[in-house]
């Protein structure tokens, strides 16, 4: 997937330049009460669950300081991505051990228009493989600096 | 009642649409390493709901892949055919489990 396309899955009131979250279930809750604050989902309990099933088929920290937890639920109608930053980072059994930096949430309906979900992941940890990009999203502090880097500017 | 079985389906087909995936998943370089936990996950969920409805869900979603589709702007998000609005009402209420009149699939209103 082309990154411009990429971009138009992010939206600014899904973006966290601070997280306040310490622990790995508080990032993830923080991160899905956006998509609930803008009514993107309906069930917020629902979601939870579906994450918290992701997280037990395996950690969705894919090192080198990263996470994307992601998953298809019914109780979404679109595909939308969050993300959320911090600089302490956070314990998230990633597959590194390592402590996680960048975090990416990837909600997705269970059919979704042009079947655009896993292209979308795929996407995203081609950009998140490269040490400059990770770079760069660790030192973003708004959303249209954010939006840039996304698309490749 | 009907409102926690339904629920509790939507977790259900959560879990059977992240399975369906979990080939992508690993060659896309994540951890799916919990697959037999997250089977033994979905058994005992299944369990916890009345057996005609795992049952009807299980037969829909052999027939049509999908079993519960969302609803939004009174759109069947699996056939995109418009839901009369009458039972629309009904459905956000959720007092019953309605069903596509198209599709057949069971609905899952958003708004």
């Amino acid at each position: 997937m082309h990154r411009t396309e990429l971009a138009k899955f992010f939206k600014e009131n899904l973006f966290i330049a601070n997280l306040k979250a310490r622990r790995k279930d508080a990032a993830i809750a923080e991160l899905l009460d956006l998509f609930v604050a803008e009514k993107y989902i309906r069930n917020r309990d629902i979601v939870l669950e579906m994450l918290h099933q992701r997280e037990t088929l395996g950690s969705t920290g894919i090192g080198k300081g990263v996470a994307i937890p992601h998953g298809r639920t019914t109780a979404a109608s679109e595909v939308l991505i969050a993300f959320g930053k911090t600089e302490t980072g956070i314990e998230f059994d990633a597959i590194d051990d390592k402590p996680v930096h960048l975090f990416f949430m990837v909600i997705a309906p269970p059919n979704d228009e042009g079947n655009v979900y896993l292209p979308i992941l795929g996407s995203l940890v081609t950009i998140l493989n490269e040490k400059s990009n990770r770079d760069r999203l660790l030192k973003v502090e708004n959303y249209a600096d954010f939006i840039a880097l996304v698309k490749g500017e | 009642m009907i409102k926690k079985d339904l629920e509790l389906l939507v977790s259900l087909q959560d879990i059977d649409l992240m399975a369906e995936e979990v080939g992508e998943m690993e060659k896309l370089g994540f951890s799916v390493s919990g697959y037999g936990e997250l089977k033994k996950a979905r058994e005992e969920l299944a369990a916890s709901i009345s057996k005609p409805l795992v049952f009807r869900y299980e037969r829909l979603r052999a027939k049509l892949k999908r079993a519960i589709v969302p609803v939004k702007n009174d759109i069947c998000l699996g056939c995109f055919l418009r839901q009369p609005t009458s039972i629309g009402v009904k459905g956000r209420e959720d007092e019953e489990i309605f069903t596509c009149e198209n599709c057949g699939r069971m609905l899952y209103w958003l708004d």
